[in-house]
């Protein structure tokens, strides 16, 4: 990650100009990422776990940011030489030219150009976030500019999120079982899965299986208001808006508990609606499942180990 | 009612070319119909909502300072006398409050009319050469709206919002139903519609005026080709004020009826679509954006010109880019919609459309940055500011362009990257071009000359505590933190220390600029009608500083070959 | 400064109180909606209004009372009043833009899948589910007809104005007020028998949101030209000047032209193939 080192360099150097906040030296030795949620004074995305996120991450990081920060540094060595070369001092006598019309042609066709070259990688990675695999088309993955090499299966699962004020309700839509999925508060987390980020660790998590592709249906509940499911190491990101059922996908590649927030204004309680995805091996998820049949998600999720 | 009627005999009873003489007392400025007594009153209104919007920004920053919630359970247990788990909720609430409360300040009652109220107002027509604008009256009630407007908006703050014990809408700025519907059944919200409705009218007639003042006023000589700028920049935004405010106007009519006679617009059970009324916010919020920065492009081309001494690079390009980025904005609105489920093919248009207008924006970027090359640069404080902008507008323009694809905007939608990207074009964007105008018109507005130094150090304070600010907040959105949010995983707690540092910087800098503006009044250096020197070359600074009540009796003319 | 003339024609116009009353008078009439809304009191209301229509009154006094002095509107400062129209309508056009969007949301997107709680809600088809329409071909071709006479009317007056044929110009005025009268008559007539009402169903909502605005601004028009009238019949205008009138005129052109808007989309083409109460 060339990009994550640069960017760490950039924050270094931001950080050493405040100088003024002494946590600043932590942010030096982060500690290695933790898996499925940001590692403390983290600059860039969360580390990837799915093709799409993949696509996301090649896409931001390789194309993006390198534009962009060029684009910005050149701007501002345009500035400093201005005000290093055309001061008044060194240049007393101002010319007085308006036009030159070779470098208006450069200067509109040039980000044209640069726009275009970001436009197509962009509209492939568009398009395989909003295209629920069938098993046969290709997905990019990493390799942004190809024409996709990466095979994504046909979905197994379907799973749906209700938005509640203020938690997720699931449904195993295919079996037709549910549960709620509400934060841990404080005490209970300490007490119960003490190893678990605060804000983010909920009493029940929804079980999913590894390398299998989910196909994720995201409403909210009828008199409720809008919420947004959005898990970042999955690379999605989706509106629960009463009345309308939205519908994404993800194919997690890793075990784990992954974590993602709330994402979008929804009241008082909208900091404190986490969704954790734990994503278990296809052996488990079937033993799970098996267990759940009953309807009893504590009886299920007692099949796998506890969450510490 | 006696002086009033007294007034209207004297209005009506002379001829009225033969009394031009300057109303006094209190009259002169809550009748007025002066536009530089306008423009006067605008910029000292802004000047009072922009200490509130930024307080209550500094609240925020507060509590996010550190994780957990530590301002926000006081707070409303002070103003409810709760404690305990009920003052944690209303505390909760109260963030969103604020939140929404500081956004709608800093766009309705700060940025528009600092720059089309203020500058606008005062500028324009002296700009052009008239002597005040086409509709003087519409012009002061336009200014007079503002006040009830705002006062409306505090109402708000003290009424019940979302349930007993927690006040105010909290609905963020962009105010989405159902939240702002059955979500707030409330009166607060009401009066927050209510305060928008009376803003936008107040802003339709600023438009009106401004733009028949532009077509209709301009001094013999001064076609439209040769329209100074900033008069130029004017003109597009009032346009955009004139067809993008009463789009809101009628979403938050809807909004009002749903909330309160029943109707279905946004209801799905009863055929409505909450997604519509995010089409209609857009559909103004967008060209809202370019309505907050385009005066500052206008701005920032005459003080780049005037303290490099050189004429403005490309102004055809410049004057015409700005109309293209106007139209354009109409329609890329739903970039701000990419996660509410559109189909594939809506969002690509919306990516290619959005990114369409970096190519205007860099036109204009790089003409400025022209404009400088082989001139004779002194970097008085409004050229630091000018300079400030264009660096900082660069950097809040190119992520736009990143969240304006949709891909990247999955990971980065309503996340800390957008509020990154929105305050480097806002706050160091929108509120540099206002401060840049502020220093470079000071002189002649009041005649005095304000302490340059101490302006500077107002600049370099600023410029070091909103980077502080808003940088790190572009890791912070990176990284997954959620806005609107008023905790957070511990995770974020560094770069959201460093940003709330930041606040506490820019503070101070505001300490220095209401202190500069105090020690120029107190001082009272007089600036002369030209302090700028050869420079400047736009009509006010042909006249006297401050320029007299009413100007160009006889119109000036327009004869050699550059105005701008 | 006092005494140095003018050596322009602009008008600078003297200091007025009315635009600070009217922001006072706003200020009443927006807290008389949120009372009324809320039913605490609909008092506050008509005290806004009140005020409200008052300042108006005297406002547009002034106007009309520098329009007749022969110095103030010259020329250029009557061109400034056809812009201003002009601007304020393309404003207008703007906001039923906005509505119209609501209606064609509505009309085109009732059956989007995804929308299950719309579909559910109103059978997925337009008109949703249990609403009865009215017959385009009725009263509302009608009052169609109504208005695209008076459309005529004025610009009888206006051409009779422009001939100094005075009988004319009244008649005509007062014919295009009488039909913006009947057209509002028969509106109300029409809303009375409506088989929905405004709440409960989106397409009451959309239906009497758009044509309510557009009645209102029937109303307002009526009574811009009847105050025309007014003017004509006290002497006012010539041939030569006569801006008042004009934009009256347009005003009125533009609220026709919307309601050709309304009639077509929603009351022709929203009922085509439907079948009808009546
Ligand atoms: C002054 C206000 C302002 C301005 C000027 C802009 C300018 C732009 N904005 Fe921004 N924006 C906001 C204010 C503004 N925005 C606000 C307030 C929000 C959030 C609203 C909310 O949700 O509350 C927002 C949100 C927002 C989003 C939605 C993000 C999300 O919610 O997920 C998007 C997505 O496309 C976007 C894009 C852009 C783009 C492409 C530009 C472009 O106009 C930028 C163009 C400028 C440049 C690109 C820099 C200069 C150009 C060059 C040097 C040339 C070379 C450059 C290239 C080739 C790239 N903005
Ligand atoms: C113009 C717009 C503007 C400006 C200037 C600012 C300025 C600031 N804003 Fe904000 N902000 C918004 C518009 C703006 N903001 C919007 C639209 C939102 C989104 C709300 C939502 O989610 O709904 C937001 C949200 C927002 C958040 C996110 C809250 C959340 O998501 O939970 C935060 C957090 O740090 C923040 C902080 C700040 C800070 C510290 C400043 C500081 O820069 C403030 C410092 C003070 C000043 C810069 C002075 C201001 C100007 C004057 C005093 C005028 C002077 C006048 C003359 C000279 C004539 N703002
Ligand atoms: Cu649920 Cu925010
Ligand atoms: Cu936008």
């Amino acid at each position: 990650m060339v990009i994550g080192q640069f960017l760490k360099k950039v924050g270094a150097v931001v950080a050493a100009a405040v100088a003024l906040a002494p946590a600043i030296a932590l942010a030096q030795d982060a500690p290695v990422e933790p898996t499925g949620y940001a590692a403390p004074g983290q600059i860039h995305l969360q580390r990837s776990v799915t093709p799409v996120m993949d696509s996301i991450v090649s896409f931001h990081d390789g194309i993006l940011m390198w534009t962009i920060s060029l684009i910005v540094v050149f701007v501002l060595a345009l500035l400093l030489w201005m005000a290093f070369r055309f001061n008044v001092k060194r240049n007393p006598t101002p010319a007085s030219f308006t036009h030159n019309t070779m470098v208006e042609v450069v200067w509109t066709v040039l980000p044209i150009i640069i726009l275009i070259v970001i436009a197509i990688p962009s509209f492939g990675v568009l398009s395989d976030q909003l295209t629920v695999p069938d098993g046969e088309r290709k997905y990019l993955g990493s390799n942004i500019f190809s024409f996709g090499e990466v095979d994504v299966p046909a979905p197994e699962l379907t799973v749906k999120a209700t938005g509640q004020q203020w938690y997720w309700d699931y449904q195993y839509v295919d079996q037709g079982l549910e549960f709620s999925s509400l934060m841990l508060q404080e005490d209970d987390r300490t007490a119960t899965k003490p190893a678990q980020p605060r804000l983010l660790a909920v009493d029940s998590e929804l079980v999913v299986p590894v390398d299998t592709t989910v196909r994720l249906q995201v409403t909210a509940d009828p008199q409720g208001v809008i919420h947004a499911f959005a898990v970042p190491s999955f690379g999605i990101k989706i509106d629960a808006v009463p009345g309308r059922l939205n519908e994404t996908w993800f194919n997690s590649r890793e075990t784990g508990i992954f974590y993602g927030q709330c994402s979008e204004l929804c009241g008082k309680d909208h900091a404190f609606m986490p969704i954790a995805v734990r994503v278990v091996t296809k052996e488990e998820f079937a033993t799970y499942m098996a267990a759940f049949e009953g309807g009893d998600y504590t009886a299920a999720n007692a099949t796998l180990a506890a969450v510490q | 009612m006696t002086d009033t009627a007294h007034l209207q005999a004297h209005a009506t009873g002379h001829d009225s070319a033969s009394h031009a003489h300057t109303p006094t007392g209190w009259r002169r400025w809550v009748f007025s119909t002066n536009h530089k007594d306008i423009g006067l009153m605008y910029l000292v209104f802004t000047i009072f909502t922009g200490v509130v919007g930024g307080l209550l920004s500094g609240v925020m920053r507060m509590e996010l300072q550190e994780p957990g919630i530590q301002i926000f359970h006081g707070l409303a247990g002070m103003a409810y006398g709760m404690d305990g788990d009920a003052a944690l909720d209303a505390g909760k609430h109260m963030y969103n409050v604020f939140t929404t409360a500081h956004a709608l300040i800093m766009v309705f009652f700060v940025v528009m009319p600092a720059t089309m109220g203020g500058f606008a107002n005062y500028f324009a027509p002296l700009m052009i050469g008239a002597p005040d604008t086409a509709f003087p009256r519409i012009n002061n009630i336009a200014f007079w709206l503002l006040p009830p407007a705002f006062i409306l908006l505090v109402i708000s703050l003290f009424v019940e919002g979302v349930g007993p014990g927690a006040n105010g809408a909290g609905g963020g700025w962009t105010i989405y139903p159902p939240f702002a519907t059955t979500g707030h059944p409330g009166p607060a919200m009401d009066f927050v519609i209510l305060s928008l409705h009376i803003a936008g009218i107040s802003s339709i007639l600023g438009a009106i005026n401004l733009i028949t003042t532009i077509f209709n006023m301009r001094a013999p000589g001064m076609t439209l080709h040769k329209m100074p700028l900033f008069a130029w920049s004017v003109l597009v935004t009032a346009f955009l004020l004139l067809m993008a405010l009463p789009v809101l106007a009628g979403a938050i009519t809807m909004l009002l009826t749903d909330r309160n006679l029943g109707t279905a617009f946004f209801k799905p059970s009863e055929g409505g679509d909450p997604i519509l009324f995010q089409h209609l916010f857009w559909f103004f919020g967008h060209p809202e954006v370019y309505i907050m920065i385009l005066p500052g492009f206008g701005i920032i081309s005459h003080i780049v010109s005037t303290f490099s001494r050189k004429p403005i690079f490309g102004y055809m390009a410049m004057a015409y880019a700005m109309v293209a980025i106007g139209l354009v904005g109409f329609v890329v609105w739903a970039h701000h919609m990419f996660t509410t489920g559109l189909s594939l093919d809506v969002q690509r248009y919306f990516v290619a459309a959005t990114m369409v207008i970096a190519v205007p924006t860099g036109i204009k970027i790089f003409s400025w940055i022209a404009t400088m090359w082989g001139g004779s640069i002194t970097f008085k404080s409004p050229m630091l500011w000018a300079v400030g902008f264009i660096f900082l507008f660069t950097v809040g323009g190119v992520t736009g362009v990143v969240l304006a694809n949709a891909g990247a905007d999955r990971s980065l939608h309503d996340t800390y990257y957008v509020v990154a990207h929105f305050h480097y074009v806002l706050s160091l964007g929108a509120v540099f071009s206002i401060f840049a105008a502020w220093y470079y018109w000071y002189p002649k507005m009041f005649g005095y000359m304000y302490n340059e130094t101490l302006a500077k150090v107002h600049f370099w304070v600023m410029f070091v505590g909103v980077n502080l600010i808003f940088f790190p907040q572009h890791f912070l959105g990176l990284a997954g933190m959620p806005r609107r949010y008023i905790d957070y995983p511990d995770a974020f707690a560094l770069w959201n220390r460093v940003s709330s540092v930041g606040y506490y910087i820019t503070f101070v800098a505001m300490i220095v600029f209401f202190y500069a503006t105090w020690e120029a009044f107190k001082r009272k250096r007089p600036a002369g009608d030209s302090p700028w020197g050869v420079g400047a070359t736009t009509l006010e600074w042909t006249l006297s500083s401050p320029p007299p009540f009413h100007q160009f009796t006889t119109l000036p003319k327009i004869e050699s070959t550059n105005a701008h | 400064m006092a005494g140095i003339a003018k050596n322009h024609d602009y008008h600078m116009v003297e200091p007025s109180p009315w635009p600070f009353v009217m922001s006072v008078a706003v200020f009443l009439l927006a807290l008389g909606i949120i009372f009324w809304m809320r039913q605490w009191t609909p008092w506050m209301f008509f005290i806004g209004l009140t005020a409200v229509l008052y300042t108006m009154y005297a406002w547009w006094s002034d106007v009309i009372k520098e329009a007749n002095n022969g110095v103030d509107h010259t020329p250029v400062v009557q061109m400034h009043l056809r812009y201003g129209m002009i601007l304020f309508i393309t404003s207008e056009i703007f906001v039923f833009f906005g509505f119209f969007w609501a209606y064609f949301d509505g009309f085109f997107r009732l059956d989007d899948v995804e929308q299950y709680a719309r579909v559910a809600g109103t059978g997925g088809v337009w008109p949703p589910i249990g609403v009865e329409l009215f017959d385009p071909f009725h009263l509302p071709l009608f009052n169609t007809l109504l208005l695209l006479t008076s459309g005529t009317t004025v610009t009888w007056a206006h051409h009779a104005l422009l001939q100094n044929d005075r009988e004319g110009l009244k008649w005509g005025l007062a014919l295009t007020v009488l039909l913006g009268v009947v057209f509002t008559a028969v509106q109300a007539l029409e809303y009375s028998q409506a088989g929905f009402s405004f709440s409960g169903n989106i397409y009451g909502a959309t239906f009497f949101m758009a044509t309510g605005l557009h009645g209102f601004h029937v109303i307002i028009g009526t009574i811009f030209l009847a105050v025309c009238l007014l003017r004509a019949i006290r002497g006012e205008f010539t041939p030569e000047r006569h801006v008042g009138f004009e934009l009256a005129a347009w005003y009125w052109h533009f609220v026709d032209v919307v309601w050709i808007f309304l009639f077509a989309s929603i009351y022709v083409w929203g009922s085509w193939g439907v079948p009808l109460s009546h």
